[in-house]
């Protein structure tokens, strides 16, 4: 079960390629010379404070913000705006309420004007593999916020995009949902290899989920450190107490307070 | 369960019970206080004029109701289709907005008169005055309604290479249906004001008229009676409207359940 290609110092072909980009907002320099390769089936984290710039880089990569500088291709093509291949999951779930579960699953569907019908056993497999296919003809507001997550999870993958973007995704759930929410996040990657980008604040979070870390410090965003965390695939919630993982975190925390006392 | 239909009973006996005394204190009052029915008629007079004098009402009924539904509808698509180039166009949006939003400090019914010098003192007068008072809410509502949506909403449809069409029909339309019906619910009661204004400033016919000519003869009670009709007419098309608006607006009826998570 042990997969050992969880990080490589240098991948033969990058899915997600990004170059010396930067952001600026009229004066203000948001994202400064960041440039990252990501492997196929790669979990990649970006951890770093609140408004440091990272959701800016993701929705960059998204092709929903344009960038300033630099180069972005995904599959050795540039993103030029939103490509098919990527799926985002947002910080709020965003469903809509007017539709059920199913169908709010079934929603890049229908926009990318695929078959319905061939899709919809694949949203049932999907919403199984979340543990919330008993809801899915129910309506957004008759689930908890955690199972909304979990149905946006399963609407980003409906379409198997190559590339999972997810906004800190867990962030407006409380931390006994949260750190579940991680613990199914991994079950479904493993089920369901993708190559992920994960932007999150939570130093553990980001050690538990990713096979590499970068951090990224305040305005203008850089990455600062990069760190590959070579802990045993399937992981579940007891490595949290681990030695090696307590190390990493700690390596993590470091970073990131350099890189504020700069 | 059974708490909420208890509650739901409740709800309606209360203000029924209340409406029923109001009424049974209102008959006691004018039969033993001796007050002349033409000052305040009963209201079992009212009742029976309303069976007795039921050609003449409905004769009247019909032109007003007639216009206040036309006067409506077309506030209704108008107000939608120009909610609609307000939210796509900036220039009108920028331009045209502020001048809408503004006109609504004037009262619209004191152009009546205008409408009459303009129109004659036929239906158009009164169909144009229904449709310019139903007009603006119908306006604001929808476009709010259109312009409300959530910027990660459409964040993650435009993810989802959902096109400005598919974006416009399976996200902001859905998302207005509320903002809608709310205007329409304010819009067709402003229909009926227009339509019954202008036939107190001139007109041959409708209920509007009728009052005003009762009101000429001292027919209190036919005042009164029109004004009944008049008031279940109207009652009946708000009616309407609630009716289909719990059928489109599902996903936002007010029972409240369980677990729900702000968010």
């Amino acid at each position: 079960m042990t997969e050992g290609a969880s990080n490589r110092p240098d991948p033969p072909s990058p899915v997600l390629h990004i170059k010396d980009v930067r952001k600026l907002y009229g004066e203000l320099e948001a994202i400064r010379n960041v440039s990252l390769d990501v492997a196929a089936n790669e979990f990649v984290s970006i951890l770093g404070p609140s408004g440091c710039g990272k959701s800016t880089l993701l929705m960059m990569v998204a092709g929903l913000i344009e960038k300033s500088a630099g180069g972005i291709s995904i599959n050795n093509t540039p993103v030029t705006g939103p490509r098919p291949e990527i799926g985002v999951v947002f910080q709020q779930p965003v469903l809509l309420p007017w539709r059920t579960v199913l169908d709010n699953v079934l929603f890049p569907i229908e926009l990318l004007r695929l078959p319905r019908a061939k899709y919809r056993q694949r949203a049932m497999e999907l919403l199984a593999m979340a543990k919330i296919d008993d809801f899915a003809g129910h309506l957004p507001r008759q689930l908890s916020g955690g199972m909304q997550q979990r149905a946006s999870i399963c609407r980003a993958l409906i379409h198997d995009p190559t590339i999972l973007l997810m906004d800190e995704p867990f962030s407006a759930l409380d931390a006994i949902t949260r750190d579940e929410m991680g613990v199914e996040l991994l079950r479904i990657w493993q089920a369901n290899r993708k190559t992920v980008i994960f932007v999150t604040h939570s130093i553990r979070e980001a050690a538990f989920l990713s096979d590499r870390v970068l951090v990224m410090g305040r305005r203008p965003a850089t990455i600062m450190k990069e760190l590959a965390i070579e802990l045993a695939r399937p992981r579940d919630i007891a490595i949290m107490e681990s030695e090696g993982f307590n190390g990493y975190v700690r390596q993590l925390r470091q970073a990131i307070e350099a890189s504020h006392a700069q | 369960m059974l708490n909420n239909v208890r509650k739901r009973v409740v709800d309606l006996a209360l203000p029924a019970g209340i409406s029923l005394a109001l009424l049974a204190g209102w008959e006691a009052a004018v039969r033993e206080g001796g007050v002349r029915s033409i000052i305040l008629p009963s209201p079992s007079l009212i009742i029976a004029t309303v069976i007795e004098r039921r050609d003449l009402l409905l004769t009247h009924l019909w032109p007003s109701l007639y216009l206040t539904i036309l006067g409506f509808a077309l506030s209704v698509v108008g107000g939608i289709l120009v909610a609609v180039l307000i939210t796509y166009s900036s220039f009108l949006r920028r331009g045209f907005y502020p001048i809408i939003v503004v006109s609504q400090v004037i009262p619209k019914i004191s152009i009546a008169p205008l409408f009459i010098v303009w129109f004659g003192t036929g239906m158009m007068s009164s169909l144009l005055l229904a449709f310019l008072i139903a007009f603006f809410p119908m306006t604001i509502n929808s476009a709010l309604g259109f312009q409300s949506i959530d910027e990660d909403i459409h964040r993650m449809a435009r993810t989802f290479m959902g096109s400005h069409w598919q974006i416009f029909w399976k996200v902001r339309m859905p998302h207005a249906l509320p903002y809608i019906f709310s205007g329409m619910k304010i819009s067709i009661t402003l229909a009926i004001i227009g339509v019954i204004v202008s036939e107190f400033v001139a007109s041959q016919e409708g209920i509007g008229y009728l009052i005003k000519l009762a009101g000429g003869l001292l027919d209190t009670p036919l005042m009164m009676a029109a004004i009944t009709v008049l008031s279940i007419s109207g009652l009946f098309l708000y009616g309407l409207i609630v009716l289909a608006e719990r059928r489109s607006v599902y996903w936002q009826s007010s029972s409240d359940i369980s677990g729900s998570s702000g968010g």
